[in-house]
């Protein structure tokens, strides 16, 4: 009866997908031996890249800054280990992409260079900025953005919303930050409010985590400004305008930023890191990543340096059930593939999945039905099977009319479709085209489509 | 391990599982159907759906394994839908054909699954109600005729549970529903469509002041709201859309039944609906997340949109003042409540001449009202027809039961214009047609069927309450008659001896030669054989067969009138008659106004000339 009560009226309603989330969720975080190279990318964000302060031959030690550079949209990166600069070149990234590095060989000290601890008690939002823009911290969530210009908004906040959702099929790693360090995330979200001037904070967990819940209004107890919004689970969720919708019931316009509406949202890890950078003076040079999937043979939480290789992880996790059916950047719904298994682990990677056949679903590419479901599933409003039609024909003034900007590729689309069609790769493609248009009328000063 | 873009995982439901679900929740349609028609039945949906999937199998050269045969079971689906809207009475090779041009013609030529424009089974029956609709008939008396008589304007539970009509899928509700559940349980339906396309209708009919569950329970609108108007292919897709699609499913629906001769509209209505599904998706396009107008504006707008389209539909209805048109009182075979008709429950049956006449008497036993059913070869297939006789025997009313005329132009004669010209008549009026009766244009041979019939009907009753002159009272002799005919004049020579009609030769006539044959060579027999002028027209040439009666008729009466009597002739007729026979040394044609004095001329002549051939 249960079942039957639960197939009929599914938690997170039409659209749940599964969250796969049994095989980590209660595993604590584990540190992972620190490797003998690391590979660290000068671009772990998005903006411009840094610039290598190091040659080869320089020693560094864990915390030194590698790169710099004077952009504003842009965050230093920092030395994983302590050793001899051994390179400097372009290195495949994870995704196959290739990137200027550094790569380090780990003289096995682990030197620390000197962190400037600080009182938050003390710090001008201003003091509060530059300690994170030094730290080189970027949203870890997966989007990178500078942590330090997201701190300074356009417009007067009056909340900060941390993104606990973590509605990512197979990724935990938020979860477990939440369980095991909900003190330092307090700290965060009081840092960013300090920085922002906002005068509430509140963290938005889904129901699926009852023992983060717990452990976060634990820690929040006495504190009037900050409060836990538990959340019905539903995908997508952690996207920022999803998120002020869900906790706020406030629409972000298209378009818009969140601080139109008066909000800054952050993502837990990212919290995390912003209050061991100001209080502790620690700059980004590791972060907790979840490995998990069917070949996976013991999915874990792993503390892992920047720039450690893909491989080192999974070996650490036991290495890989015969040959995944894909391997995964992030989450499955979101994150891409990974088409290099020696690159390096960076700021924003939260998790690596190894799907095994049995759960993996691809596309096929089968005709419409025009079910639509993909239309009622879509968070974004859109209509998913039109527009994943005109990009893929390349119909660029349809694309942009029927508003593909606006999607934020959560991949629900493809997820629901019937006839397994690649709805999201698509509009992806779509998404790049409309940009290209936009560049080249800027570039000839003309409007070729409103 | 291959190197594929994400989403990485994927819903489990696949377009064989939705089609499954589809042909799942047909199931109770087809045990209603088969319960309610029988074996007959069962066979027109096998055939339609076998025939559906071996069209797609063949046609897209599947591989001939089981699983290649079904496919992805789209086609199973269109076939089972076809079946489902055949009537159960259709020839076997109906819901062949029907499949086949569904599959070949309406969804692989636009490419196959999920790019057909038009729902396939629906155009499949639009096809068929057009070219054959003789094999479609029972679908216009399933419809037409499902009303139960004087029906009260409240919930029908005989309806609900299925015993009325004649199509095999859409006649049990509470099937329909079970069905339907199952669909919105395994969400491949949304309650979109069908709640805008039944409230519609619903809303439409007491705005038109039907009977709205009638409206919406009878015929097909029900099954079509669950299992045609959602079909996903053809439907929008945006959640606006559905709602304008569903409103015009059954707004057009309502219009064609009201407005066009068509008697079912839901058909027509979605493949209009199908038409325009790519344009009210682009108009329909669902607010993005973030731009326009929030939730309670749009239901606002689209309550307003609603109210001003009925307020319209409303204001035509009653601008137009279109005559509704008059349903008939039963369906083929069903009670038929004499008692409510006669307006006194102390009704006699009589019965004479295989008719039933249902009597109310006075109190010297002397019919007052009278009621009974008359029947005449149509166009179509017969015609049956209620008479109701007021107490002077005059026709008070006159209600078409069966008919299978066709559609937009036979039919035409169940409007009520055309049956209210008979009130008030009785067996002494002037049936002429065209003169006395004004004949439907389109429908002139159903009309004149009407009209004969009913003539011949008051002339029956008559003979059998009254006892006029039976057909024993003939006087022996030859005689001659004459009628205007399609062609022309036509002549007959009728012989009675022993007091019966012996012979009947037609000595002229300028009809159609091949059209008129079968008349001419089949009305003599029949009207010997039934030793009256009355008989039932021989189809194909109802004109020509009446045109026979009519002169049969006038022989007889030609020696009733002239037996005994000094036979009153016409002077001015004789003086052009006479010298106009000399001239073409044989018959010519009669002079108007005055057949009798011609034929008895005719005859003198012949006779003359018979005897002077016989010395």
């Amino acid at each position: 009866m249960n079942r039957l009560i639960q197939r009929t009226f599914p938690r997170g309603g039409d659209s749940a997908v599964p969250d796969h989330k049994a095989a980590t969720e209660g595993k604590p975080i584990r540190s992972l031996p620190v490797p003998s190279i690391v590979v660290i990318p000068m671009l772990q964000h998005i903006g411009a890249p840094c610039e290598p302060v190091v040659g080869v031959g320089d020693k560094v030690k864990v915390g030194q800054p590698l790169g710099k550079t004077q952009a504003f949209v842009c965050a230093p990166v920092h030395s994983s280990v302590s050793g001899e600069v051994i390179a400097v070149e372009d290195r495949p990234l994870v995704t196959g992409k290739r990137a200027l590095s550094v790569v380090i060989r780990n003289d096995g000290q682990d030197d620390m260079v000197r962190f400037e601890e600080g009182d938050l008690e003390d710090m001008s939002p201003d003091a509060i900025r530059q300690k994170v823009k030094a730290a080189g911290i970027v949203g870890m969530g997966g989007a990178g953005f500078p942590a330090h210009i997201k701190l300074n908004p356009p417009k007067p906040v009056h909340t900060i919303l941390i993104n606990g959702a973590e509605c990512e099929p197979y990724l935990t790693c938020d979860h477990r930050l939440m369980v095991e360090k909900a003190p330092q995330l307090v700290g965060g979200m009081l840092a960013i409010m300090k920085a922002t001037g906002a005068s509430r904070g509140i963290i938005g967990i889904e129901e699926n985590k009852p023992d983060a819940i717990k452990q976060m209004q634990e820690a929040t107890k006495g504190q009037e400004q900050l409060s836990v919004a538990v959340l019905k689970v539903k995908y997508p969720q952690g996207a920022e305008k999803q998120l002020i919708k869900a906790i706020l019931d406030k629409e972000v316009a298209s378009g818009c930023l969140p601080a139109d509406v008066g909000c800054v949202v952050s993502n837990v890890h990212t919290a995390i890191a912003i209050y061991e950078a100001v209080v502790q003076g620690k700059p980004c040079y590791e972060r907790v990543v979840t490995v998990s999937g069917g070949s996976v043979v013991d999915p874990r939480n792993v503390l892992v340096r920047i720039g450690t290789p893909i491989q080192a992880l999974l070996d650490f996790c036991g290495g890989l059930l015969g040959e995944p059916a894909a391997l995964i950047g992030g989450g499955p719904m979101t994150g891409p593939p990974v088409l290099d298994v020696y690159g390096p682990v960076v700021k924003t990677l939260s998790g690596i999945s190894a799907l095994s056949y049995e759960e993996a679903g691809f596309d096929v590419n089968r005709p419409c039905i025009r079910c639509s479901r993909c239309v009622r599933a879509c968070p974004a409003g859109l209509t998913p099977n039109l527009l994943g039609d005109y990009s893929n024909r390349g119909m660029t003034e349809q694309v942009i009319w029927l508003r593909a900007q606006d999607c934020i590729e959560c991949g629900l689309c493809s997820y629901v479709c019937p006839s397994k069609r690649a709805l999201v790769t698509w509009i992806k493609k779509g998404k790049a085209d409309c940009a290209a248009l936009r560049a080249k009328e800027r570039e000839l000063g003309v409007s070729i489509c409103k | 391990m291959q190197v594929r873009t994400g989403p990485f995982l994927r819903d489990t439901v696949t377009i064989e599982q939705v089609m499954g679900d589809v042909l799942i929740a047909l199931i109770p349609t087809v045990v209603a159907g088969v319960l309610l028609y029988g074996r007959h039945a069962l066979m027109v949906v096998v055939l339609s759906t076998l025939s559906a999937v071996l069209t797609e199998a063949i046609l897209t050269r599947a591989p001939l394994t089981p699983k290649g045969i079904v496919g992805d079971g789209s086609a199973a689906v269109t076939g089972l839908l076809l079946g489902l809207i055949l009537p159960h009475t259709t020839p076997y090779w109906v819901p062949i054909f029907g499949s086949f041009f569904a599959i070949a013609l309406v969804k692989l030529a636009f490419g196959g699954l999920g790019h057909n424009i038009f729902n396939p089974a629906l155009a499949a029956r639009g096809m068929l109600l057009l070219a054959f609709t003789s094999e479609m008939i029972y679908r216009t008396d399933a419809v037409t005729g499902a009303t139960p008589l004087w029906s009260t304007g409240s919930f029908s539970w005989p309806l609900f549970w299925g015993n009325v009509g004649g199509v095999i899928g859409e006649t049990s509700v509470v099937a329909i529903l079970l069905g339907a559940a199952y669909l919105f349980y395994k969400r491949h339906i949304n309650w979109r469509i069908p709640v805008s396309c039944l409230g519609s209708a619903f809303i439409l009919a007491l705005v038109w002041g039907l009977d709205p569950w009638h409206t919406i329970m009878a015929g097909g609108l029900m099954f079509a709201a669950f299992f045609m108007a959602t079909d996903m292919v053809t439907s929008p897709v945006t959640p606006v859309g559905e709602l304008v699609f569903g409103a015009g499913c059954g707004v057009l629906t309502l219009m064609i039944r009201q407005y066009t001769p068509f008697p079912e509209g839901v058909t027509f209505a979605i493949l209009i609906m199908n038409a325009l599904t790519p344009a009210i998706d682009s108009l329909t396009i669902p607010h993005v997340f973030g731009v326009g107008a929030s939730h309670k504006d749009r239901i606002r707008g689209f309550a307003l949109t609603v109210g001003i389209v009925m307020v319209l539909l409303g204001a035509l209805a009653v601008i137009e003042n279109n005559e509704p048109r008059v349903r008939p009182l039963i369906s083929d075979g069903h009670y038929l409540p004499m008692h409510e008709l006669l307006g006194d429950p102390d009704v006699d049956v009589v019965e004479v001449n295989e008719t039933r006449y249902y009597v109310v008497r006075d109190e010297e036993g002397d019919p007052r009202r009278v009621a009974f059913i008359a029947e005449r070869n149509g166009f179509n297939g017969p015609i049956r027809f209620l008479l109701l006789l007021n107490s002077e025997h005059r026709i008070e009313r006159v209600s078409v039961l069966k008919q299978g005329e066709s559609p937009g132009f036979g039919e035409l004669i169940t409007r009520t214009a055309f049956l209210e010209q008979f009130v008030g008549l009785d067996k002494d009026s002037s049936f002429t047609a065209g003169k006395d009766i004004q004949v439907i244009s389109g429908a002139t041979v159903s009309s004149r069927a009407v009209i004969s019939g009913v003539e011949r009907a008051l002339e029956r009753f008559d003979e059998a309450f009254f006892g006029v002159d039976g057909p024993g009272t003939l006087n022996d002799g030859t005689f001659l008659g004459q009628a205007a005919s399609f062609g022309g004049p036509l002549e007959v020579e009728v012989v009675v001896s022993g007091g019966k009609i012996t012979s009947v030769t037609i000595l002229r006539h300028s009809d159609t030669p091949g059209f008129s044959d079968r008349a001419i060579s089949g009305m003599p027999e029949r009207i010997v054989a039934a030793n009256s002028a009355q008989v039932d027209v021989v189809s194909g040439a109802t004109l020509t067969s009446e045109a026979i009666m009519s002169a049969v008729q006038a022989a007889l009466e030609s020696t009733s009138v002239g037996q005994g009597h000094e036979l009153e002739l016409d002077p001015e007729a004789l003086e052009t008659l006479l010298p106009a026979i000399i001239e073409a040394q044989g018959p010519v044609e009669a002079v108007s106004g005055a057949a009798v004095t011609s034929g008895a001329v005719h005859g003198a002549f012949r006779d003359a000339l018979n005897i002077k051939e016989g010395q």
